[in-house]
């Protein structure tokens, strides 16, 4: 454990860097090396401090922080589940807090208001999704998934009917809440904060995990008071999910891709993941959006059209080797 | 040169003689449609706009020669379309306009993502948001823009054709037999619009009266069924293009339709109608004529 | 087979359906005791109350047909079904006064299925046994590992312990589960068909060192679908009948082929091997 702990964080940590630093350099806008290296030594000129130090650096941050939480919350459903298809977008989390935002936007309420409402709105499908599959007593994963599926899909078409009977005037700040964006991100540094927080948590709670990955009765036969720390994670779940879309909308396969492609390399114990994937998901968001600002520039990409794009193929391949 | 300019002229002179050194430009202040005060130092002389029909303002006005930026889609008036551009009205490339380096950015709020417009005041800029829903606010748009640009003069004879124009198609048409219309914003899902929007007050101007123009929404989304029911003696259309009256055409299944019958589908190219820019008298002018011959085919 | 060492105690009438199984008294030393026990089988109405006391050194046996109820009695000892009624005691303290993590350490459990989430090696499954001795920010010590590769090896696992699990034959998992358990090292072992999906060899090498372990001061509580396995190895057997009756007791006082039979619902034959009887399945 210890060896791929200090192998994935060995490869991961200079790789975030990069992923960042490539994300300060590019843009619509050109800046020579020398010019950002200039800029990164407090030296550049007034224009390219503001694009990277103002723009870019806040931009990727969020990005990355983002990303992190999203992939954490990805690998922790999937334990959960133990079905590598879980994911806070599929089991429709990230739709509960986007109705949860989307009403408390159009309510008027601030900005703090907006995110506990989402935070309300993911914690209410946990609980709805958990509920219901929990309903005749016992569950498989098939049917949890299939329940969450279903109540996504329900999340769905409220917010479709929010968008329909908002004001024109409120669409354009609200249709990013369906694709994922980072153009509108705002302060980054609470979702950081959320994602230290959660990762400094998993570490000690791994090896249940990896105990729990194994079937809830094994799991219970070996010392793992099953409902307490499923409970927790589906809470924590939601508040991870719920800080991602305030910051970047329903982003949907960072989730779902990021801990499957590290499982191939790292193997599977949690306290490897559930870092490894806060960091693979943060430098996949970053890189994505760097690609969404640049790709057809002027013009601008949500970021969650880059992530279909890189997620669905890599995904379908992984699903067709796992025959 | 009119008492009002001459007046303004001779200000203008008296000051220059009071003032021992050269006079310097003089702060402008105006407020947006948001309510803020907007305060430049001097008139803009480098302006990025996000809309096409902010881009359309200020040609109007005078000020197209100082647009540094703007958003695409940008087409009138055909020099707008040699101007840099800053991506699309719905997500800007904020790099770009940052490098631009505007001392006057002009935001459409129903448009433009308010965190981006928040984002740009952030970074020290000033922002303009625009937002007429009205011929009135048009014109008032017209003034605000043309003062922040220091093209007043150029601008206010924009404005006063404008208005005029206006006047003298309420003065013709207003008080005629109202003609009931449906008026098709959007084909799927199909759109109207209802008395408060701009192209609502077009129709009452025009002396027609809008089948939908009770409905609480500004844009409301229609049923097909709604419309027949409510069988307009005039349907007029926008589209996709400026040339393509295809959803206008679309009508003409319903043969049972009043419009249908009397041949009342019109199409007027959207950029006319649907921008809010002074160009809107010239689609008024287009519609008004549409009801009167709608008027004079009751007689057949 | 050692002789019962056990004080002599009054078995059930395996003729009559068992009613009157009269159980050891629980002692100082008792691993696991049952009170006025029923367990929760949604489509049946009663069930004999089961009243058990498991000593150190002693090897239980329970037979029983399919869906007598045998995995799910296995799963109330071990607290993770509720009992419709009765009472279960772990060394003298009622079941729900353990944490989970402490019963871990007492009572442990292998399932007759296996489930894999993730593919992980054969020496992560092998050490997830050590669970319930490490605090939530330790990692296993080369001590843990130590405990891991020796349940392997007994295990004959040795050679795999890089493999994926996922990648291991029916047996060889079978195998991979027990070695699991042996790491975690518990008192009382509960083992759900241990010898299923084994060859002759490794059920007789897996249940040669169950019996071992349950010598000393441990036990152990086998379910088994072969009679003579049973005979063999266990010093007591449950007999568990679909309509909710039980009796137990010494085994050599359950063997009643008439009472087999009945409760396979297939007639057998007897004969004698090494001193045990052997029942074998005759065709109708």
């Amino acid at each position: 454990m210890t060896r791929s702990f200090l192998l994935a964080t060995g490869v991961l940590l200079p790789a975030s860097l990069l992923a960042i630093l490539i994300a300060l350099a590019y843009g619509s806008v050109a800046i020579p090396a020398g010019d950002l290296i200039a800029v990164i030594q407090g030296e550049g000129s007034r224009l390219h401090s503001t694009l990277v130090l103002e723009l870019r650096l806040p931009r990727a941050l969020a990005a990355f922080a983002a990303g992190g939480l999203l992939g954490v919350a990805g690998a922790l459903m999937q334990v959960l589940l133990r079905n590598p298809l879980a994911d806070p977008y599929v089991l429709g989390l990230s739709g509960g807090a986007s109705v949860g935002a989307l009403l408390a936007m159009l309510a008027g309420l601030s900005m703090f208001s907006v995110s506990v409402a989402a935070f309300t709105g993911a914690l209410l499908s946990t609980v709805i999704v958990f509920g219901l599959a929990h309903g005749t007593g016992s569950w498989t994963p098939t049917r949890l998934l299939l329940t969450g599926v279903v109540v996504a899909a329900g999340w769905g078409a409220v917010i479709s009917f929010l968008l329909a009977v908002s004001p024109t005037a409120e669409l354009p700040g609200m249709l990013y809440w369906l694709m994922g964006d980072v153009s509108h991100a705002r302060n980054p540094y609470p979702a950081w904060g959320v994602l230290v927080l959660v990762v400094l948590l998993a570490l000690p709670l791994g090896r249940t995990l990896n105990v729990l990955a194994r079937g809830p009765m094994q799991a219970a036969a070996l010392g793992v008071a099953v409902r307490p720390v499923e409970w927790t994670i589906y809470v924590a779940a939601a508040l991870i999910t719920a800080t991602a879309v305030m910051q970047v909308g329903a982003v949907g396969f960072v989730g779902l891709i990021v801990p499957h492609m590290l499982r191939l390399v790292f193997g599977n114990d949690q306290r490897v993941i559930l870092p490894a994937s806060a960091l693979g998901g943060g430098i996949l968001l970053t890189l994505a959006d760097t690609l969404a600002r640049t790709m057809i520039a002027p013009e601008q990409l949500p970021v969650g059209v880059i992530t279909a794009m890189l997620g669905v193929p890599v995904f379908l391949f992984l699903l067709y080797r796992s025959r | 040169m009119t008492f009002k300019v001459f007046h303004r002229h001779l200000t203008f002179l008296v000051a220059t003689l009071l003032c021992t050194a050269p006079a310097l430009a003089e702060p402008v202040t105006v407020t947006d449609d948001d309510d803020r005060e907007v305060t430049l130092d001097r008139p803009a002389e480098r302006i990025v706009s996000l809309a096409p029909h902010i881009t359309e303002v200020l040609f109007a006005v005078g000020a197209g020669d100082k647009l540094v930026g703007v958003t695409q889609h940008s087409d009138f008036p055909p020099e707008a379309e040699m101007i840099p551009r800053v991506g699309g009205y719905s997500r800007i490339d904020l790099e770009r306009v940052v490098e631009m380096d505007p001392d006057l950015v002009v935001a459409w709020r129903s448009g433009n993502s308010s965190s981006q417009i928040e984002r740009l005041r952030d970074l020290g800029m000033n922002v303009y948001v625009s937002e007429p829903r009205s011929f009135e606010g048009v014109a008032s748009s017209m003034r605000r823009m043309a003062q922040l640009a220091g093209t007043e003069e150029r601008g206010e004879a924009a404005i006063q054709a404008f208005l005029d124009e206006i006047e003298t198609l309420r003065l013709d048409y207003a008080d005629r037999d109202p003609v009931p219309l449906f008026y098709q914003v959007w084909e799927q899902p199909l759109m109207t619009v209802n008395d408060d929007h701009l192209i609502g007050e077009a129709i009452r101007l025009c002396g027609g009266k809008n089948v939908f123009g009770h409905l609480d929404r500004l844009v409301p989304r229609m049923d097909r069924e709604a419309v027949i029911e409510a069988d307009p003696e005039v349907i007029i259309g926008g589209g996709m293009g400026e040339d393509r009256p295809d959803w206008v055409i679309a009508w003409e299944q319903w043969e049972d339709m009043t419009a249908v019958q009397r041949d009342n589908l019109f199409f007027i190219p959207p950029s006319l109608l649907q921008r809010h820019t002074p160009r809107i008298a010239e689609g008024t002018r287009l519609m008004c004529e549409e009801l009167e011959r709608a008027r004079q085919r009751r007689a057949d | 087979m050692p002789p019962h060492t056990a004080d002599p105690q009054r078995h059930g009438d395996p003729h009559a359906s068992s009613t009157e199984s009269v159980h050891e008294a629980p002692g100082p030393d008792t691993l696991l005791a049952t009170h006025d026990l029923v367990i929760d089988i949604p489509e049946r109405a009663s069930g004999s109350p089961i009243e058990l006391t498991i000593n150190p050194g002693q090897c239980w046996g329970i037979l029983g047909p399919n869906g007598a109820g045998k995995s799910t009695l296995l799963h109330t000892l071990a607290g993770l079904r509720a009992a419709r009624t009765g009472e279960i005691h772990v060394q003298g303290r009622s079941l729900p006064e353990y944490s989970r993590a402490r019963l871990a350490r007492e009572l442990g459990l292998v399932f007759q299925k296996h489930h894999d989430g993730f593919p992980a090696t054969v020496l992560e499954t092998a050490l997830i046994g050590r669970h319930p001795y490490l605090r939530p920010w330790d990692i296993e010590t080369a001590e843990d590992y130590a405990q891991a590769r020796a349940a392997l090896a007994r295990m004959d696992l040795a050679e795999l312990e890089h493999r994926l699990v996922d990648t291991l034959s029916g047996g060889e998992r079978q195998r991979l589960a027990i070695a699991t358990v042996l790491t975690q090292n518990p008192r009382l072992l509960l083992l759900d068909e241990p010898t299923s999906q084994l060859d002759l060899h490794h059920q007789i090498a897996v249940l040669d060192h169950i019996r071992r372990i349950a010598r000393g001061d441990r036990a152990a509580i086998l379910v088994l679908h072969d009679v003579n396995l049973a005979v063999r190895y266990c010093d007591h057997l449950l007999l568990m009948f679909p309509d909710g009756k039980a009796c137990w007791g010494p085994t050599r006082t359950m063997l009643v082929p008439s009472a087999l039979e009945r409760l396979y619902n297939q007639p057998l034959g007897v004969g004698e091997i090494d001193g045990y009887p052997v029942f074998m399945p005759r065709p109708d």
